[in-house]
């Protein structure tokens, strides 16, 4: 494994540990659902500099669909947030309390 | 990558499956109508049958591969994909038919069924899939539309919180599930599972720490969609809130998809790794169940309770992961349990949708009468709910036997694996318990109550149930058979 590699694969370990922690921190929706984001980036981040390193053309392949299907994901999301957001005036996951148990 | 043959059971079903899904909101927008609910439900359910056909067509010509193969292409068309293919359309099946009274009067069915069809590609696909590409977009295939399905009535704010907390939870899943591809493919560099798992068993052994960090993320990955603990908080809140036949497809099917991709990657890739992570599993397992029944016991809402109890049921199926390097019948008896966990759990759910949609009501305590009220229906929920405990002579109690069994199988060489069967028990012992007391309200509490219309596709959905719960309960040996001949032999 060259060092360069290493970067890249620290660079993506420390945008994991963001993700996460702003995961387990945060109660707003669109924050959470940015660092799910961040973690998806970093997964590409790595197919694309093993792919680059390997060298291998099927992680720029899986990066690529990972980017199209996230795009997708995330329309999904907001869109369920903006119909929260008409009956709760609110975007805070805390809020959100009508099922308990 | 190569190309599959066209007539090969993954590609006759993306046709069947996916040109409908695609034409159900075409023809919805052509036809310039909104409400005729039946119209789009028959052509769903005739699609899923068509295609549940030609798995078991496949099947009895031979031309289907035995246990699990490793193919060069993206796809392989063995019997471990459609074992699971078969599980999943019978839910698929379960809930189009289990909506059709539920979705009557309700906005834009032919999105709701065109949604449950492509839901059914992806979890098939995720069954087939013999590479992590595949297998990555499948996943999403099926994550992303009962996202969107969890949250279909749009002014009601549980299905809505349902929703965004299966999102949340889901999106976190699949994005773990990446990072955990990216890993072994840069330590393999193949993403066809079979060169992975042959690349993670040469591996550097300085890089080990990367390998277990990928096989640890992966499990995460799929634990959210099983439920397994702790990875398991969203799961009572969606169930309790999203619209009852889409839980079913939920509970009974997707949750078998994230064990259909466990199975072929992490426990293949673990025995490749020679890794010591049985125990790791096990108490996974049994933190999982006890977990689940010990919540279930507290529930007031029988969606909740069920919910819990599927948790549990998580637990269960684990068990037979956690033994299979020990003996065959560790997965043996995990397919076997996910096939009839996928009928129970389903004609459960779709129990209570019929509650819902005849009563408006998943308080325990009202569901008092019941049996009087609601003859068919009670009937199916109580033979499902005796079936989840392993009563025995229900097809349920055959699958807990296989996985006990091998559970003390396996004690031979692992001296704590028979706890495991203990363990797995006493929980349904436990589980007994919170079953019966639904029992006891359904036939022996309430005033004479007149018996009201019961919806009856759900009366079609109890009668095949029961059907199949009694019948192969009685008679088990044909899939017996069926599991032994799908079932992944570890080398």
């Amino acid at each position: 494994m060259t060092s360069e590699l290493v970067d890249y694969a620290l660079v993506s370990v420390a945008l994991l540990g963001i993700g996460i922690y702003g995961l387990a921190v945060k109660r707003n929706f669109i924050r959470m659902l940015f660092a799910v984001e961040i973690i998806i980036n970093a997964a590409n981040l790595n197919l694309v500099a093993f792919a680059r390193f390997l060298p291998d053309s099927s992680g720029q392949t899986l990066a690529l669909f990972s980017i199209a299907i996230a795009a997708a994901e995330v329309a999904v999301g907001l869109s369920l947030i903006i119909v929260a957001y008409r009956m709760y005036q609110n975007v805070d996951i805390a809020d959100f309390r009508s099922l308990k148990g | 990558m190569g190309m599959l043959e066209i007539t090969s059971t993954p590609m006759i079903l993306v046709l069947i499956l996916g040109t409908t899904g695609v034409a159900l909101p075409i023809v919805s927008i052509a036809r310039r109508e909104r409400g005729s609910n039946s119209f789009y439900a028959v052509i769903a359910f005739a699609a899923l049958a068509a295609s549940i056909a030609y798995v078991g067509y496949r099947f009895l010509t031979g031309d289907v591969a035995e246990s699990a193969v490793f193919s060069k292409d993206v796809l392989g068309d063995d019997a471990f994909g459609g074992f699971f293919a078969i599980a999943m359309i019978i839910v698929a099946l379960f809930t189009t038919a289990g909506s059709f009274n539920y979705m009557r009067k309700r906005n834009s069915p032919a999105a709701y069924y065109s949604l449950i069809l492509l839901a059914t590609i992806g979890m098939v696909l995720v069954a087939y899939s013999t590479d992590l590409v595949m297998l990555f977009v499948a996943w999403e295939l099926m994550s992303i539309p009962t996202y969107v399905l969890a949250g279909f009535l749009k002014k009601n704010p549980s299905s809505n919180e349902a929703a965004l907390k299966y999102f949340l939870f889901g999106a976190l899943s699949s994005a773990i599930i990446v990072y955990a591809i990216s890993l072994s493919y840069g330590l393999t560099g193949s993403t066809n599972i079979g060169e992975v798992i042959r690349g993670l068993a040469a591996l550097d052994p300085s890089l080990m720490p990367l390998a277990l960090l990928s096989v640890g993320l992966f499990i995460a990955g799929f634990g959210f969609k099983m439920g397994l603990v702790p990875f398991h908080q969203w799961l009572p809140d969606t169930y309790e809130g999203a619209p009852p036949p889409v839980v079913a497809l939920l509970a009974a099917a997707t949750k078998k998809a994230g064990f259909a991709a466990a199975i072929r990657i992490v426990i293949l890739g673990m025995v490749a790794l020679s890794l010591d992570w049985t125990l790791a599993l096990g108490i996974i397992a049994v933190m999982t169940m006890t977990v689940g029944n010990v919540a279930a016991i507290m529930q007031k809402s029988i969606s909740r309770m069920l919910a819990y109890s599927s948790i549990g049921h998580a637990g269960y199926i684990l068990i037979g992961l956690a033994v299979s390097p020990h003996t065959p019948l560790g997965l043996q008896g995990s397919l076997y349990q996910i096939l009839n966990h996928a009928v129970m759990k389903g004609a459960a759910f779709i129990a209570i949708g019929g509650i819902v949609t005849a009563l408006a009501v998943t308080h325990i305590d009202k569901l008092a009468g019941l049996g009087r009220k609601m003859p068919v229906t009670a009937m199916g929920l109580v033979l499902s709910l005796f079936a989840l405990a392993g009563i025995p002579p229900l097809s349920g109690f055959w699958s807990k036997l296989v996985l006990f069994g091998g559970a003390l199988d396996a004690g031979s060489t692992l001296w704590w694996a028979p706890w495991l069967a203990i363990a797995g028990v006493l929980n349904s012992a436990l589980s007994l318990a919170y079953y019966g007391w639904i029992t006891r309200k359904m036939y022996f509490e309430g005033e004479r109550e007149k018996r009201i219309a019961e919806p009856k596709s759900v009366m079609a959905v109890m009668i095949f149930a029961s059907i199949f719960l009694v019948g192969f309960g009685i008679y088990p040996e044909p899939l017996i058979q069926f599991v032994e001949f799908a079932a992944p032999v570890i080398p």
